[in-house]
């Protein structure tokens, strides 16, 4: 066991020639909640979908939980690791979508098991009972046989929370969770990811909630253009930023 | 509506220009049973006696000849047709769609090779006339006069078939027309993969799941919706299509039709006989596809559309409803 659960050196990524990516350095501890911020196009949500490799990167070292992402070193060469490697890593990270993205052809309930089921090979009893659990724990026990399209934004983003968390994830990425929420709505999400961050789940967190991340991270790395900008101690860096970048955004955000 | 608390008539918008266009295809279709029930003159005359007395009257007879319909619409020979049309439609449906769905995946493979390999056989099947291929593949055996399994460029073989036996008049329509439909089909089902959202492709990515289980779990049960109600409109279609198989000599529902008429000259009443049979089959497929897409249509609206009888019960109701409120003015809100 490796004491990072996340660790990036140097990490690189363009799509069609443009940079998105110019070498990235990011440390995640076990336990912590860690927040990017950044203007859009900073490249926040392209290193989140780099770490489950939803995109492959294209230089530098990322290593989930001490294994490198993507890639097994073997004799000296790095061996592209084949699908069904890829896909075990993948359900060991849950992730949480800007869009939801329920599956909408299921309902709630389904949601939640099909992953359990399917890629876990766990039982359908043993699923929803499990699924159960974790909508109770989203504060959603009655709404197990809705359909996504029936459920406010909110209450969909629960359910994808929950339907991440039935995998029983090592890690948690959230990808603007809130942004595509009413501004009542955003409360009721932002609890429920209070409560994961309290239960000492390990979260990465791309986000414009500024009281979030105030409130809630260990660490904020501010992304701009591709690179860190500044990052530390969120009372640290958004109360006092040293760059005149990060001042100019915050004076935008807040 | 009410002011004051009080109750105040509603006058509708009328629509003077729908009236007209109500009434002139209420003329149509009167026209239309008329003549499909009117009579044409024998030249014959035709006596009864009653009671006592000789009477005589013109002759006259169907137009449409409805008893010669009544006669033929049930021998066993136009039954039989109608099974091998019926068997034809499925058998080549079951070939397109199976076969499409793999061209469509092909498709949208990341692999040029294979990607090109879907497209090529799209544009050929699609560019040519299934009656022309039909032709070709009940022909097959002046190419190929014999069939080997074995392995590629060598002489090991396993299985040895005679083309013509292989291939009868039956075989080569199934082929023919299955093979032309996954051309189709390909292209539906196309549209159906592109139509799911993106985000649910990297949801079920993100939970573990392979390309393959994404695919089979969350896209096509998705993509299905977009996909039914043309793949509907492809079995009618095809239903009507295996008439073309009279080409090659087999007996399916006209052919059959045929057969009679070349025989005893009743052609107008065979053809109806073999029509009625197309319509009544198109219904039953028709009503098929409603309950069909009202399955897979699950989650993607906040209730699933009326049953057929159900919005003729919502109609009556609003018609009783309408006449209701006209006569006696709407009653204040309360």
């Amino acid at each position: 066991m490796s004491e990072h659960m996340v660790e990036a050196r140097a990490v690189h990524k363009s799509y069609n020639g443009v940079e998105v990516l110019k070498g990235v350095d990011l440390t995640v501890e076990r336990g912590e909640v860690t927040c990017l911020i950044g203007p859009s196009g900073s490249g926040k949500s392209t290193l989140l979908r780099c770490i489950n490799h939803l995109e492959k990167h294209d230089a530098g070292e990322l290593r989930v939980d001490g294994e490198l992402v993507g890639y097994q070193m073997r004799g000296g060469k790095l061996h592209e690791r084949n699908d069904k490697q890829i896909c075990g890593e993948r359900s060991r990270i849950g992730m949480v979508f800007q869009r939801f993205n329920l599956f909408q052809h299921l309902t709630v309930l389904e949601n939640i098991t099909i992953g359990q089921v399917k890629v876990k090979g766990i039982s359908t009893e043993a699923a929803r009972a499990k699924a159960r659990e974790l909508l109770t724990r989203v504060g959603l026990e009655n709404k197990e046989s809705h359909y996504p399209a029936q459920l406010s934004g909110g209450q969909q983003q629960r359910v994808a929370i929950a339907r991440a968390l039935a995998m029983e994830p090592k890690l948690m990425l959230f990808d603007e969770p809130t942004s595509a929420l009413d501004p009542e709505l955003v409360g009721e999400v932002l609890d429920v990811m209070k409560d994961l961050a309290r239960s000492g789940m390990t979260m990465i967190v791309v986000t414009h909630e500024m009281n979030f991340a105030k409130e809630v991270a260990d660490t904020v790395y501010f992304l701009d253009g591709g690179v860190i900008e500044e990052s530390g101690n969120p009372r640290e860096v958004l109360t006092a930023p040293k760059s005149e970048r990060l001042r100019s955004f915050l004076s935008k955000v807040l | 509506m009410t002011t004051n608390g009080d109750a105040v008539k509603v006058v509708p918008v009328r629509h003077y220009g729908r009236w007209v266009a109500v009434c002139l295809a209420i003329l149509v279709v009167a026209m239309v049973i008329h003549t499909l029930f009117s009579k044409l003159p024998t030249g014959h005359k035709v006596c009864h006696l009653v009671s006592g007395v000789r009477a005589c009257h013109p002759g006259s007879t169907w137009r449409f000849s409805w008893t010669i319909v009544g006669q033929y619409f049930t021998t066993s020979e136009i039954l039989h047709g109608l099974l091998t049309t019926v068997e034809l439609t499925i058998l080549a449906m079951i070939v397109g769609i199976v076969l499409g769905m793999t061209l469509a995946v092909m498709r949208l493979s990341p692999n040029r090779v294979l990607s090109m390999a879907a497209w090529t056989y799209t544009w050929f099947f699609r560019g040519t006339p299934v009656l022309v291929q039909l032709l070709v593949w009940f022909n097959i055996a002046i190419l190929y006069p014999s069939l080997t399994l074995g392995i590629p460029f060598s002489n090991v073989t396993f299985i040895h078939f005679n083309t013509v036996t292989l291939f009868s008049a039956f075989t080569a329509a199934v082929v023919a027309f299955g093979l032309n439909e996954a051309a189709y089909m390909s292209e539906i089902a196309r549209a159906g993969l592109i139509a799911v959202d993106e985000g649910q492709i990297e949801a079920a990515t993100s939970l573990g799941m392979t390309r393959r289980q994404s695919l089979r779990y969350v896209v096509l049960p998705q993509a299905m919706r977009v996909i039914i109600p043309p793949t509907g409109n492809e079995v009618i279609s095809m239903l009507k299509t295996t008439s073309l198989a009279g080409f090659v000599g087999v007996v399916e529902l006209l052919g059959a039709a045929s057969n009679i008429y070349s025989g005893n000259y009743e052609i107008m009443p065979l053809l109806l006989v073999a029509s009625l049979w197309y319509l009544i089959v198109t219904t039953i497929l028709s009503i098929g596809q409603f309950y069909l897409e009202r399955h897979f249509a699950k989650g993607a609206l906040r209730s699933p559309p009326p049953t057929p009888i159900q919005r003729v019960r919502q109609d009556v109701r609003g018609i009783l409803l309408k006449f209701r409120t006209r006569r006696g003015a709407l009653e204040p809100l309360r």
